[in-house]
Protein backbone atom coordinates (compact mmCIF):
# COMPACT_ATOMS: atom_id res chain seq x y z
CA UNK A 1 0.00 0.00 0.00
CA UNK A 2 1.04 3.57 -0.58
CA UNK A 3 1.14 6.58 1.70
CA UNK A 4 -2.06 8.09 0.29
CA UNK A 5 -4.04 4.93 0.99
CA UNK A 6 -2.88 4.84 4.61
CA UNK A 7 -2.97 8.61 5.10
CA UNK A 8 -5.86 8.77 7.55
CA UNK A 9 -4.72 5.73 9.55
CA UNK A 10 -1.14 7.02 9.88
CA UNK A 11 -2.44 10.44 10.78
CA UNK A 12 -4.67 8.89 13.41
CA UNK A 13 -1.83 6.80 14.82
CA UNK A 14 0.49 9.80 15.08
CA UNK A 15 -2.22 11.83 16.80
CA UNK A 16 -3.36 9.23 19.28
CA UNK A 17 0.04 8.01 20.47
CA UNK A 18 0.12 10.19 23.58
CA UNK A 19 -1.30 10.53 27.05
CA UNK A 20 -2.45 14.16 26.86
CA UNK A 21 -1.66 17.08 29.16
CA UNK A 22 -3.84 19.39 31.20
CA UNK A 23 -3.67 23.19 31.09
CA UNK A 24 -1.87 23.03 34.47
CA UNK A 25 0.79 20.70 33.05
CA UNK A 26 1.36 23.13 30.18
CA UNK A 27 1.53 26.09 32.59
CA UNK A 28 4.21 24.23 34.57
CA UNK A 29 6.23 23.58 31.42
CA UNK A 30 6.43 27.32 30.77
CA UNK A 31 8.54 27.77 33.91
CA UNK A 32 11.22 25.29 32.79
CA UNK A 33 14.52 25.95 31.03
CA UNK A 34 14.88 25.26 27.33
CA UNK A 35 17.50 22.77 26.14
CA UNK A 36 18.02 23.99 22.58
CA UNK A 37 21.57 24.70 21.40
CA UNK A 38 20.68 28.26 20.49
CA UNK A 39 19.24 28.93 23.97
CA UNK A 40 22.32 27.41 25.57
CA UNK A 41 24.39 29.74 23.41
CA UNK A 42 22.23 32.63 24.59
CA UNK A 43 22.78 31.68 28.25
CA UNK A 44 26.50 31.37 27.63
CA UNK A 45 26.52 34.79 25.91
CA UNK A 46 24.73 36.32 28.90
CA UNK A 47 27.44 34.96 31.24
CA UNK A 48 30.19 36.15 28.88
CA UNK A 49 28.68 39.65 28.72
CA UNK A 50 28.69 39.86 32.53
CA UNK A 51 32.27 38.53 32.74
CA UNK A 52 33.36 40.90 29.98
CA UNK A 53 31.90 43.94 31.79
CA UNK A 54 33.60 42.86 35.03
CA UNK A 55 36.90 42.38 33.18
CA UNK A 56 36.65 45.78 31.48
CA UNK A 57 36.07 47.48 34.83
CA UNK A 58 39.00 45.65 36.43
CA UNK A 59 41.34 46.30 33.48
CA UNK A 60 40.30 49.96 33.33
CA UNK A 61 40.99 50.30 37.07
CA UNK A 62 44.49 48.85 36.69
CA UNK A 63 44.98 50.88 33.49
CA UNK A 64 44.24 54.12 35.34
CA UNK A 65 45.58 53.50 38.82
CA UNK A 66 48.28 50.81 38.29
CA UNK A 67 51.76 51.39 39.79
CA UNK A 68 53.75 50.37 36.71
CA UNK A 69 53.60 52.14 33.35
CA UNK A 70 53.87 48.83 31.46
CA UNK A 71 50.92 47.33 33.37
CA UNK A 72 48.85 50.47 32.82
CA UNK A 73 49.41 50.31 29.04
CA UNK A 74 48.90 46.55 28.96
CA UNK A 75 45.58 46.56 30.81
CA UNK A 76 44.31 49.64 28.98
CA UNK A 77 44.80 47.80 25.67
CA UNK A 78 43.11 44.76 27.17
CA UNK A 79 40.17 46.89 28.32
CA UNK A 80 39.76 48.35 24.82
CA UNK A 81 39.88 44.92 23.18
CA UNK A 82 37.35 43.59 25.68
CA UNK A 83 35.12 46.56 24.91
CA UNK A 84 35.12 45.60 21.20
CA UNK A 85 34.40 41.99 22.13
CA UNK A 86 31.57 43.13 24.41
CA UNK A 87 29.97 44.94 21.44
CA UNK A 88 30.12 41.72 19.40
CA UNK A 89 28.63 39.65 22.24
CA UNK A 90 25.75 42.11 22.69
CA UNK A 91 25.11 42.11 18.93
CA UNK A 92 24.94 38.28 18.84
CA UNK A 93 22.72 38.21 21.92
CA UNK A 94 20.32 40.63 20.25
CA UNK A 95 20.24 38.50 17.09
CA UNK A 96 19.34 35.39 19.08
CA UNK A 97 16.60 37.33 20.87
CA UNK A 98 15.18 38.49 17.54
CA UNK A 99 15.29 34.94 16.23
CA UNK A 100 13.38 33.58 19.25
CA UNK A 101 10.60 36.11 18.72
CA UNK A 102 9.98 35.27 15.06
CA UNK A 103 8.68 32.19 13.31
CA UNK A 104 10.61 31.81 10.08
CA UNK A 105 10.16 29.17 7.37
CA UNK A 106 12.25 26.07 8.10
CA UNK A 107 15.02 26.92 5.62
CA UNK A 108 15.45 30.53 6.78
CA UNK A 109 15.38 29.40 10.39
CA UNK A 110 18.14 26.86 9.76
CA UNK A 111 20.22 29.42 7.85
CA UNK A 112 19.83 32.03 10.60
CA UNK A 113 20.83 29.63 13.37
CA UNK A 114 23.81 28.42 11.35
CA UNK A 115 24.88 31.99 10.65
CA UNK A 116 24.69 32.94 14.34
CA UNK A 117 26.76 29.90 15.36
CA UNK A 118 29.32 30.53 12.63
CA UNK A 119 29.58 34.21 13.52
CA UNK A 120 29.97 33.41 17.22
CA UNK A 121 32.70 30.85 16.50
CA UNK A 122 34.46 33.22 14.08
CA UNK A 123 34.44 36.21 16.46
CA UNK A 124 35.46 34.08 19.41
CA UNK A 125 38.37 32.71 17.40
CA UNK A 126 39.38 36.17 16.15
CA UNK A 127 39.30 37.58 19.68
CA UNK A 128 41.45 34.76 21.05
CA UNK A 129 43.94 35.19 18.21
CA UNK A 130 44.00 38.98 18.67
CA UNK A 131 44.93 38.40 22.31
CA UNK A 132 48.03 36.43 21.30
CA UNK A 133 50.18 39.41 20.25
CA UNK A 134 48.84 41.43 23.17
CA UNK A 135 49.45 38.74 25.75
CA UNK A 136 52.84 37.57 24.55
CA UNK A 137 54.67 40.03 22.32
CA UNK A 138 53.26 43.27 23.70
CA UNK A 139 53.63 42.06 27.29
CA UNK A 140 57.22 41.04 26.59
CA UNK A 141 58.13 44.43 25.10
CA UNK A 142 56.42 46.33 27.90
CA UNK A 143 58.06 44.19 30.57
CA UNK A 144 61.45 44.57 28.95
CA UNK A 145 61.21 48.35 28.68
CA UNK A 146 59.68 48.93 32.13
CA UNK A 147 61.99 51.26 34.08
CA UNK A 148 60.47 50.60 37.42
CA UNK A 149 60.84 46.79 37.44
CA UNK A 150 60.47 45.03 40.79
CA UNK A 151 63.28 42.67 41.86
CA UNK A 152 62.50 38.98 41.48
CA UNK A 153 65.71 37.36 42.81
CA UNK A 154 64.74 33.72 42.13
CA UNK A 155 63.67 34.44 38.56
CA UNK A 156 66.60 36.77 37.91
CA UNK A 157 69.03 34.10 39.13
CA UNK A 158 67.41 31.38 36.99
CA UNK A 159 67.59 33.60 33.90
CA UNK A 160 71.20 34.58 34.65
CA UNK A 161 72.21 30.90 35.11
CA UNK A 162 70.41 29.30 32.16
CA UNK A 163 69.96 32.08 29.63
CA UNK A 164 73.32 33.72 29.87
CA UNK A 165 73.85 34.62 26.21
CA UNK A 166 71.85 36.76 23.76
CA UNK A 167 71.02 33.94 21.30
CA UNK A 168 69.81 31.68 24.15
CA UNK A 169 67.38 34.34 25.31
CA UNK A 170 66.11 34.98 21.78
CA UNK A 171 65.77 31.25 21.05
CA UNK A 172 63.89 30.69 24.32
CA UNK A 173 61.52 33.58 23.62
CA UNK A 174 60.87 32.47 20.02
CA UNK A 175 60.24 28.82 20.99
CA UNK A 176 58.07 29.89 23.91
CA UNK A 177 55.96 32.19 21.72
CA UNK A 178 55.67 29.63 18.94
CA UNK A 179 54.55 26.81 21.22
CA UNK A 180 51.99 28.97 22.98
CA UNK A 181 50.67 30.55 19.78
CA UNK A 182 50.37 27.32 17.80
CA UNK A 183 48.98 25.50 20.84
CA UNK A 184 46.36 28.14 21.47
CA UNK A 185 45.45 28.33 17.77
CA UNK A 186 44.70 24.60 17.55
CA UNK A 187 43.15 24.41 21.00
CA UNK A 188 40.69 27.21 20.19
CA UNK A 189 39.79 25.57 16.85
CA UNK A 190 39.30 22.20 18.52
CA UNK A 191 37.28 23.70 21.39
CA UNK A 192 34.89 25.60 19.10
CA UNK A 193 34.48 22.56 16.89
CA UNK A 194 33.75 20.41 19.93
CA UNK A 195 31.10 22.88 21.11
CA UNK A 196 29.28 23.60 17.85
CA UNK A 197 30.96 21.62 15.04
CA UNK A 198 28.62 18.64 15.00
CA UNK A 199 25.52 20.77 15.35
CA UNK A 200 26.61 23.14 12.57
CA UNK A 201 27.28 20.12 10.32
CA UNK A 202 23.75 18.81 10.96
CA UNK A 203 22.24 22.19 10.17
CA UNK A 204 24.28 22.40 6.95
CA UNK A 205 23.07 18.94 5.98
CA UNK A 206 19.41 19.99 6.40
CA UNK A 207 19.98 23.22 4.44
CA UNK A 208 21.72 21.31 1.64
CA UNK A 209 18.77 18.92 1.49
CA UNK A 210 16.33 21.82 1.17
CA UNK A 211 18.50 23.52 -1.46
CA UNK A 212 18.88 20.33 -3.47
CA UNK A 213 18.12 21.08 -7.12
CA UNK A 214 15.22 19.15 -8.58
CA UNK B 1 -7.51 37.04 29.51
CA UNK B 2 -3.73 37.31 30.00
CA UNK B 3 -1.43 36.32 27.12
CA UNK B 4 -0.16 33.35 29.13
CA UNK B 5 -3.64 32.00 29.84
CA UNK B 6 -4.65 32.58 26.23
CA UNK B 7 -1.56 30.71 25.03
CA UNK B 8 -2.15 27.80 27.43
CA UNK B 9 -5.77 27.49 26.30
CA UNK B 10 -4.79 27.50 22.62
CA UNK B 11 -1.94 25.04 23.12
CA UNK B 12 -4.17 22.78 25.17
CA UNK B 13 -6.68 22.72 22.32
CA UNK B 14 -3.98 22.03 19.72
CA UNK B 15 -1.63 19.80 21.73
CA UNK B 16 -2.21 16.91 19.31
CA UNK B 17 -0.11 18.81 16.78
CA UNK B 18 2.82 18.90 19.19
CA UNK B 19 2.39 15.21 20.04
CA UNK B 20 2.33 14.35 16.35
CA UNK B 21 5.64 16.11 15.79
CA UNK B 22 7.14 14.50 18.90
CA UNK B 23 5.98 11.03 17.81
CA UNK B 24 7.41 11.57 14.36
CA UNK B 25 10.80 12.86 15.45
CA UNK B 26 11.56 10.91 18.63
CA UNK B 27 11.75 7.18 19.18
CA UNK B 28 11.61 7.04 22.95
CA UNK B 29 9.02 8.26 25.39
CA UNK B 30 11.52 10.28 27.44
CA UNK B 31 12.83 12.03 24.31
CA UNK B 32 9.28 12.85 23.23
CA UNK B 33 8.60 14.40 26.60
CA UNK B 34 11.75 16.53 26.28
CA UNK B 35 10.79 17.63 22.78
CA UNK B 36 7.23 18.42 23.89
CA UNK B 37 8.66 20.68 26.59
CA UNK B 38 11.04 22.33 24.12
CA UNK B 39 8.29 23.00 21.56
CA UNK B 40 6.01 24.40 24.27
CA UNK B 41 8.73 26.79 25.47
CA UNK B 42 9.73 27.89 21.97
CA UNK B 43 6.09 28.48 21.06
CA UNK B 44 5.57 30.54 24.21
CA UNK B 45 8.67 32.64 23.44
CA UNK B 46 7.43 33.33 19.91
CA UNK B 47 3.77 33.78 20.90
CA UNK B 48 4.19 37.54 21.42
CA UNK B 49 4.67 37.89 17.67
CA UNK B 50 1.75 35.69 16.68
CA UNK B 51 -0.65 38.19 15.17
CA UNK B 52 -3.45 35.86 14.27
CA UNK B 53 -3.15 36.50 10.52
CA UNK B 54 -2.41 32.78 10.12
CA UNK B 55 -4.31 30.00 11.84
CA UNK B 56 -2.90 29.05 15.25
CA UNK B 57 -2.54 25.44 14.07
CA UNK B 58 -0.43 26.49 11.04
CA UNK B 59 1.72 28.74 13.21
CA UNK B 60 2.15 25.96 15.79
CA UNK B 61 3.17 23.50 13.06
CA UNK B 62 5.84 25.92 11.93
CA UNK B 63 7.22 26.42 15.47
CA UNK B 64 7.04 22.70 16.25
CA UNK B 65 8.80 21.64 13.04
CA UNK B 66 11.47 24.32 13.40
CA UNK B 67 12.13 23.16 16.95
CA UNK B 68 12.13 19.45 16.09
CA UNK B 69 14.46 19.88 13.10
CA UNK B 70 16.98 21.98 15.05
CA UNK B 71 16.64 19.91 18.24
CA UNK B 72 19.87 18.15 19.05
CA UNK B 73 20.42 15.46 21.62
CA UNK B 74 24.00 14.93 22.72
CA UNK B 75 23.50 11.37 23.82
CA UNK B 76 21.10 8.78 22.69
CA UNK B 77 19.41 7.06 25.56
CA UNK B 78 19.64 3.75 23.73
CA UNK B 79 20.25 2.67 20.15
CA UNK B 80 17.51 4.14 17.99
CA UNK B 81 14.91 1.66 16.80
CA UNK B 82 12.19 3.82 15.43
CA UNK B 83 8.90 3.89 17.27
CA UNK B 84 9.37 0.53 18.94
CA UNK B 85 7.87 1.85 22.15
CA UNK B 86 4.67 2.87 20.49
CA UNK B 87 4.23 -0.24 18.44
CA UNK B 88 2.14 -3.03 19.89
CA UNK B 89 3.73 -6.42 20.46
CA UNK B 90 3.59 -8.78 17.52
CA UNK B 91 0.59 -10.94 18.01
CA UNK B 92 0.75 -14.67 17.80
CA UNK B 93 -2.65 -14.89 16.07
CA UNK B 94 -3.16 -13.90 12.45
CA UNK B 95 -2.35 -10.20 12.28
CA UNK B 96 -4.66 -7.62 10.77
CA UNK B 97 -3.15 -6.89 7.34
CA UNK B 98 -4.13 -3.21 7.38
CA UNK B 99 -2.66 -2.79 10.86
CA UNK B 100 0.53 -4.46 9.61
CA UNK B 101 0.66 -2.05 6.68
CA UNK B 102 0.18 0.94 8.96
CA UNK B 103 2.91 -0.37 11.24
CA UNK B 104 5.25 -0.88 8.26
CA UNK B 105 4.50 2.61 6.94
CA UNK B 106 5.05 4.11 10.40
CA UNK B 107 8.45 2.44 10.62
CA UNK B 108 9.28 3.53 7.06
CA UNK B 109 8.46 7.17 7.84
CA UNK B 110 10.84 6.87 10.78
CA UNK B 111 13.72 6.13 8.42
CA UNK B 112 13.27 9.43 6.55
CA UNK B 113 15.50 12.47 7.07
CA UNK B 114 14.33 15.31 9.35
CA UNK B 115 13.36 17.43 6.33
CA UNK B 116 11.42 14.65 4.61
CA UNK B 117 9.60 13.86 7.85
CA UNK B 118 8.45 17.49 8.03
CA UNK B 119 7.17 17.36 4.45
CA UNK B 120 5.33 14.09 5.10
CA UNK B 121 3.80 15.49 8.27
CA UNK B 122 2.40 18.53 6.47
CA UNK B 123 1.23 16.35 3.59
CA UNK B 124 -0.63 14.09 6.03
CA UNK B 125 -2.27 17.23 7.43
CA UNK B 126 -3.62 17.97 3.93
CA UNK B 127 -1.64 21.14 3.35
CA UNK B 128 -1.18 21.73 -0.38
CA UNK B 129 2.27 21.93 -1.98
CA UNK B 130 2.22 25.73 -2.04
CA UNK B 131 1.51 25.90 1.72
CA UNK B 132 4.11 23.23 2.47
CA UNK B 133 6.61 25.18 0.35
CA UNK B 134 5.88 28.38 2.28
CA UNK B 135 6.42 26.62 5.60
CA UNK B 136 9.59 24.89 4.46
CA UNK B 137 11.02 27.87 2.56
CA UNK B 138 11.14 26.10 -0.82
CA UNK B 139 9.05 26.20 -4.01
CA UNK B 140 5.83 24.23 -4.52
CA UNK B 141 7.49 22.49 -7.46
CA UNK B 142 10.36 21.39 -5.24
CA UNK B 143 7.87 20.05 -2.68
CA UNK B 144 6.07 18.08 -5.40
CA UNK B 145 9.28 16.45 -6.59
CA UNK B 146 10.43 15.70 -3.03
CA UNK B 147 7.02 14.24 -2.20
CA UNK B 148 7.18 11.91 -5.21
CA UNK B 149 10.61 10.70 -4.16
CA UNK B 150 9.41 10.23 -0.58
CA UNK B 151 6.38 8.20 -1.69
CA UNK B 152 8.56 5.93 -3.81
CA UNK B 153 11.00 5.46 -0.95
CA UNK B 154 8.20 4.73 1.54
CA UNK B 155 6.72 2.16 -0.82
CA UNK B 156 10.06 0.38 -1.10
CA UNK B 157 10.64 0.52 2.66
CA UNK B 158 7.18 -0.83 3.49
CA UNK B 159 7.67 -3.67 1.04
CA UNK B 160 10.98 -4.50 2.72
CA UNK B 161 9.42 -4.33 6.20
CA UNK B 162 6.40 -6.40 5.10
CA UNK B 163 8.74 -9.07 3.78
CA UNK B 164 10.36 -9.31 7.22
CA UNK B 165 7.08 -9.93 9.06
Amino acid sequence: MELDELKSLINQKLTTDHSGRSANDIAQLLTRKTGSVIDKLKRSLRIEVICCIAAILLFAYIGIWGHFTSLRIYFSVFALLSLVFLGILVHLYKRINDLSATTLPVKSNLQTILHIIQEFSKRYFQFTMALLPVCFVFALILGYTENNKPDLPVLDKAVADKLNTGWKIISFVVVYLLILSVGLYYFTKWYLHKLYGRYAAQLKECIAELEEQV
Amino acid sequence: MSAEKEFITLLNQHQKIVYKVCNLYMDLHADREDLFQEITLQAWKAYGNFRGDAKFSTWLYRVALNTAITYFRKEKRQPAIYATESLPERQQEAPDPVEEQVKAMYVAIGTLSKIDKAIVMLYLEDYDYKEIGEMMGITANNVAVKMNRIKTRLKEETQKTAANY
